[in-house]
Order: structure tokens, then C-alpha cells, then sequence
């Protein structure tokens, strides 16, 4: 296994190239960077429609590996037809990764998701969780935190907390498909290109969710993606971990953690959240924290 | 020749068998079930060597997943019916636009509501416009011979699109027939493995499924090109049945129609029942014939209009409704009519719905209609099952 101490480790080489059509300071975009990386030319991204399905317009892609684009609710299916199609090809060797956004991962495509880890299909699915529909311009999904406003959700007279809705829990839902399931941040690169290599050698189905920072629906000036997404993970908002065999593994641990209200002013879709509303997101991700350290090398499902 | 007892079902698992597909994404559905059943215990003896049996958690995914090990140069086959054909709607487009040679045996059941297990052809031509080859075979011969078939057409490199291989539920998926089935040589001989040209490979990075701008239509026109190529490619592939397997196949299947003033044009199982009914007729001097439509999409339509440019008046029998406006295949040979010199009446009758048989009775009482239709010069359009509705 191929395994990176340092940012220094991180290769150079780059197979997504300039040309892109995604936003300045777009989250998932880096995070695709990122994990081209570890997985090279030889993989197959499969991806769900969302922002990234925008990344190739034909005639022209800024990637060097191969990409298909079936629909929203199907990548893990798709997925698996190509696994299963690359092997009786005799090209067992090349990646089937899936790149879906947290609306076809969460919701539409939970079906064809859970089927697949169920399966254990060798397969690496990767969700970049911007925590809503960000393609179609900021919509609620069962991934969008309490609190946050979205489209959909609006903060109105009737509804002053935005989106009243708890997000899923679906670490813990992927972790009790017996399969390896972790978070990961645009901020802990090192971490997240550790969490691939390992689940690029896994003979079985691996789960990994990026938090992926969108500057025009969480609203915030494209400069701060990694500053955001760092203050996520010390805020105990995204959280580090993985589960393996049902067993937690907490990767960045804090004594304390940051007060959520820094992380909450950088961004527009929690402006004008009153201050119950909060306090009720302080307390989960309180409660949240406090069963990931009381589970931290433990059975946790 | 040896024949064997096998079900439409039977009929169409072994043609996957014979072919050698590597993929069989599945998910059970009557009456398709035992399609994939029969595929399953095969897969389960070892009697499908290199082949990988997926069972699915719906029919979305088992398109999706079809799609997927299509793009990667796979032999695919799957089979389904009724409502997973429609789960699956979403993802036909998407395979045809991928030019993806997918082959898949439809078993045609009603849609619901209210819920029928029983055939009649909604679901299959609910895909009419969805960018497949979309065959229809009348007995479980013809199943399997389509099926093998359809990967050559599909495959070829001036069609490369999905085919469906449709067969009605219950009256062919459930009963047995006597077939003959091939030898493994002989279909080796036919359909040699698939050697796809555009997929993706290792150091061959392809992009599939991209959005475009303005190119959209030139897309589309290449999808309607290579169907309308696949006439030619039909043709040629029934002449190259003929010599290996000694069965022959045309466009468009005509029976009795040489000096026909009357003609029923059928689709499906009806159809055997329907000659049986037309010889009866003949031996009491009605010029009665039958053409049945095997060919879908493409639409053949100079074999239709060439088979129906003698009739005086024609019955088009529809197992399906299009609420609203009648039956759906109705208007297709109006239209291919229209620019014929001398126009036949022709009348439309909607039957069979939700598996409601078909008789030779019925088939008598329709051509007896249309007699009255040719004498009034005045064409119907009527729901036959119906006393009135």
C-alpha cells in the first residue's frame, strides 16, 4: 500500500488539468484533483449527475482518466457493471471509483448505493457531501445540516431555523454494510489520500466521504475552502473518522473542540439562524462528538 | 431435427447461454422470473463459463449496471417486463445514446393500475421512441432466434445500439413449446465474440455520457441514422441465419397475402392464433391475409407498404391502448399508407388488454367488421373487447 506521511508525498502529477468549468474555490473539484492522484489514469470514474458532471463538455474534459455519466440515482450500479465488465475483460487492475454528490448518495441513489456495499462490490465511492442539490443551485437534501439554509429551506416567519431536518447519520449506515467507510476534508489531504490508497487495495467495497466545501451555496468567499473546511473538522462539524469490521476509528482527536460560531459567520447559509437554533447544532454536533470518543477503538456498529 | 420442450422463458435464457453474454444484471418480475431462474441454476452448475450472474436490487439498476459493463466492452444480456421496463425507462435512452449493444428479452405484461399479470404490449411500446431495436417474435423459435440475432444487428458497426426481444407474457413466457436449439458451433459460427472498437480499456481513457451544447442534435441523428441502418444489417443478418441454422426470416412477416382484399395486421402470440383463423376463412372463400409486425424499430417501412399495397381494406389489431387516441400501431401504418396512389380503408381495433384472450372467433368477428367497413366505405376505430364502452 502506498502510504503518505507528509505533504510532501503528495505526487505531483496531475491527471485533471486546467479547463474546468466548476466554480473558483470549488470543494469537489479539489478533492477529484486530489484523488486522481492516488487512483491515476487507469480508472474509471463513474459519476452522478451533479456540478461534476459538468467537468467534461464535449468536445474537451480536463481529465486524463475515463469517465462515465449515466444518471443521478445509479452510479453504484453502474459502478458495478463496470467492475465486473473491466474484470471479464482481463483489466482487473484499472479502478472503478464512483464521484457522486451527497443528494445521489444520500437520497435518489440509496437503493443502488446499498445494494453495492451490501455486495461488497470492489469499488471505491467517493460522496463529495456539499451538504445539498448544488448543481440546480442549493436545495435541501437528507445530507444538509440543521440550521443551514438552502432553496428549499428557506428561513421564513413560519420556519426561522431554515432546514429543521437532522442530516443522516450515513458513516454509520455504510458502516453496518460491513464495509470500510470514513470521512475525510480537503483540509487533511494527507489523510484523505491515505484513506484511498487503503481503499484502493481493499478487495471489497470502500466508502469514503469528502466534505465538499461550495463557495456559491454555503456562500462564502472562494479564498476560504481549505480555512473551512479545516474549521469543519475542528469544530467537530466533520469529524475524521472511519469504520472498519464495525470498529471506530477517530483519525484527528481533540481535547476540545472550536465553538461552532466562527465556521457559522464565514458562511451565508447560516446568517440569521437564531440563536436556539444554535444552540440545537451545538448540541449535536456535542452529542455526535461525544459517542465518537466513547466509541474511538470500539465496536460502533 | 431434434427438438426440445422449453418455455419463452427457457427459450430466451438459452439464447443468452448460446451467445456467451458476460453480464447478466437480473431482477426477478413475473412472468420474466424465470428467465433469470433458468440463468441462475446454469450459472450456479457451471454451465456458463466467463460469465458473471448480477443479481440487482431493481431494474434501474440492472440497466444502469448493463451500462456499465457495456461501456467497458462487455456482451450484456438481460431480461425483464411490465413495470421494471418502465423502472428501466430512464436508462434505455441513455444506453441508446451511449450506442451501447445491450440485448434484452421484454415479456409483455399490462401496466398497472389496476394490476394485471397478464399480457398485452403497453410496456414494450412504451419504449418505442427510446432509441432501441425493438423486435416483437411470435413463438418461442423465433424468441431465441431473435435473440441471437439481435447481438449481431446491435452489434455491427453501422447499428451499435440496444435491442429488445419482446415476447408475450403467460401465452409464450409460460408455455412450452417444441424448439429447435442450436448447437454451440453453429451460433459460434453465426455471432463470433463481441470486439468492441469504442470502449473504454486500459490506457484507452474514453469519456462516456458528457453533456453537450449544440452538438445535441447531430447526437440524436446519429442514433436515428444507425437504426435506420440497421434495415440493411437485418437483412443481411436473416440471409446469414438462413444458411447456418436453415431457418428463414423477412421485415415483416406476410401470410396468405398475395390475393388478400382483406388484411389483419397483427403483433405477437395473436398472430398464430389469428392465421389459424384466416385459414378457417379462406376455406370459406374470404380473401383474407395477415401481416404481422416483427420489426418495430427500426419501422421497415417499405416492406409494410409493399405487403399492404394491395389490400382493399386492413384491420390494424392493437394489443394496446394510447388512451385518448386508440391504438398505437394504428396510426403507424396510416401513416405508412398515406403516400400509396390507391388508400385502403383502414380500420383500428384495440383487443387483447390485460391478457384477455384472443380466439379465432374474435379474430372472425373483426375480419367480418372490416367486411362491413369495405362495403360501407367507412373505416372504425373500436375497443373489440367491449360490447360498448
Amino acid at each position: 500500500m502506498q502510504e503518505f506521511k507528509s505533504l510532501k508525498d503528495i505526487p505531483e502529477q496531475d491527471y485533471f488539468t486546467g479547463g474546468s468549468s466548476a466554480c473558483a474555490g470549488c470543494g469537489p473539484s479539489l478533492g477529484l484533483k486530489l484523488a486522481l492522484k492516488v487512483l491515476g489514469p487507469d480508472t474509471i470514474i463513474i459519476n452522478s449527475a451533479g456540478c461534476m458532471t459538468l467537468l467534461p463538455l464535449y468536445p474537451n474534459t480536463p481529465l486524463k482518466a475515463s469517465w462515465i455519466h449515466n444518471a443521478i440515482e445509479n452510479a453504484a450500479s453502474t459502478a458495478a457493471g463496470a467492475r465486473h465488465g473491466l474484470d471479464n475483460m482481463g483489466n482487473e487492475d484499472m479502478n472503478v471509483v464512483v464521484y457522486a454528490g451527497d443528494g445521489a448518495t444520500y437520497d435518489i441513489g440509496f437503493a443502488s448505493l446499498s445494494a453495492a456495499a451490501a455486495k461488497n462490490e470492489r469499488i471505491i465511492y467517493i460522496c463529495y457531501n456539499n451538504q445539498s442539490y448544488g448543481n440546480t443551485g442549493f436545495q435541501w437534501s437528507t445530507a444538509t445540516p440543521y440550521g443551514s439554509e438552502t432553496k428549499t429551506t428557506p428561513r421564513g416567519k413560519e420556519n426561522p431555523t431554515g432546514t429543521n431536518i437532522v442530516n443522516k447519520d450515513m458513516l454509520k449506515i455504510m458502516g453496518a454494510h460491513r464495509v470500510y467507510a470514513a470521512t475525510a476534508s480537503l483540509a487533511y489531504p494527507v489523510d484523505f489520500l491515505n484513506k484511498l490508497s487503503r481503499a484502493k487495495e481493499r478487495d471489497g467495497f470502500s466508502y469514503i466521504e469528502l466534505l465538499g466545501a461550495c463557495t456559491a451555496g454555503w456562500n462564502y468567499d472562494p479564498r476560504l475552502t481549505i480555512k473551512i473546511s479545516k474549521l469543519a473538522v475542528r469544530c467537530g462539524m466533520w469529524p475524521l473518522y472511519e469504520i472498519e469490521h464495525g470498529m471506530l476509528n477517530l483519525n484527528k482527536d481533540f481535547s476540545e473542540l472550536k465553538p461552532i460560531d466562527e465556521f457559522l459567520k464565514m458562511q451565508g447559509r447560516y446568517r440569521a439562524l437564531p440563536p436556539d437554533g444554535v444552540d440545537r447544532l451545538q448540541a449535536l454536533i456535542n452529542e455526535h462528538w461525544a459517542e465518537l470518543k466513547e466509541y474511538n477503538k470500539q465496536r460502533y456498529v | 431435427m431434434k427438438q426440445t420442450l422449453v418455455t419463452g422463458n427457457e427459450a430466451a435464457a438459452w439464447g443468452a447461454r448460446l451467445v456467451r453474454a458476460k453480464y447478466i444484471p437480473n431482477f426477478p418480475i413475473t412472468p420474466q422470473t424465470e428467465c433469470i431462474e433458468t440463468l441462475a441454476r446454469w450459472s450456479a452448475d457451471g454451465e456458463l463459463p466467463g460469465t458473471y450472474f448480477d443479481r440487482m436490487e431493481s431494474e434501474h439498476s440492472v440497466m444502469s449496471a448493463a451500462v456499465g459493463a457495456a461501456a467497458v466492452g462487455s456482451r450484456v444480456f438481460t431480461a425483464t417486463s411490465s413495470q421494471g421496463l418502465l423502472l428501466m425507462h430512464e436508462v434505455l435512452y441513455i444506453a441508446a445514446g451511449m450506442r451501447l449493444p445491450i440485448v434484452m428479452a421484454t415479456i409483455s405484461r399490462g401496466l398497472s393500475a389496476p394490476v394485471t399479470l397478464w399480457s398485452d404490449h403497453n410496456d414494450f411500446l412504451d419504449q418505442r421512441d427510446s432509441g432501441w431495436l425493438m423486435f416483437h417474435a411470435e413463438n418461442n423459435q423465433e424468441v431465441l432466434d431473435m435473440v441471437l440475432q439481435a447481438y449481431r444487428i446491435a452489434e455491427d458497426p453501422r447499428v451499435l445500439l440496444p435491442a429488445m426481444v419482446n415476447m408475450d407474457g403467460y401465452v409464450l413466457s409460460f408455455t412450452d413449446e417444441p424448439i429447435i436449439i442450436p448447437s454451440p458451433e453453429q451460433v459460434e459460427e453465426f455471432l463470433p465474440e463481441y470486439d468492441p472498437a469504442h470502449t473504454i480499456a486500459k490506457n484507452r481513457p474514453v469519456t462516456v455520457g458528457p453533456p453537450v451544447l449544440d452538438e445535441y442534435s447531430i447526437f440524436r441523428a446519429q442514433n436515428h441514422v444507425a437504426s435506420r441502418n440497421a434495415l440493411t444489417v437485418i437483412e443481411e443478418v436473416q440471409d446469414d441465419f438462413e444458411k447456418i441454422f436453415g431457418r428463414r426470416y423477412h421485415l415483416v412477416d406476410e401470410f396468405m397475402l398475395e390475393d388478400a382484399e382483406l388484411v389483419l395486421v397483427t403483433q405477437g402470440s395473436m398472430s398464430t392464433t389469428a392465421k389459424a383463423a384466416i385459414l378457417e376463412m379462406r376455406d370459406e372463400g374470404i380473401k383474407v391475409g395477415l401481416l404481422r409486425l416483427r420489426i418495430i424499430r427500426p419501422w421497415p417501412n417499405e416492406a409494410v407498404a409493399r405487403a399492404l399495397k394491395d389490400a382493399k381494406a386492413i384491420a390494424v389489431v392493437d394489443r394496446n391502448v394510447a388512451p385518448g387516441k386508440g391504438g398505437i400501431m394504428f396510426p403507424e401504418i396510416i401513416e405508412t399508407l398515406f403516400n400509396l396512389n390507391k388508400r385502403p380503408i383502414v380500420s383500428g381495433f384495440v383487443v387483447g388488454l390485460g391478457g384477455n384472450p384472443q380466439t379465432e372467433s374474435k379474430v372472425k368477428e373483426i375480419t367480418n367488421k372490416l367486411m362491413d367497413d369495405l362495403a360501407a366505405g367507412r373505416p372504425r376505430m373500436e375497443w373489440n373487447d367491449l360490447e360498448e364502452i
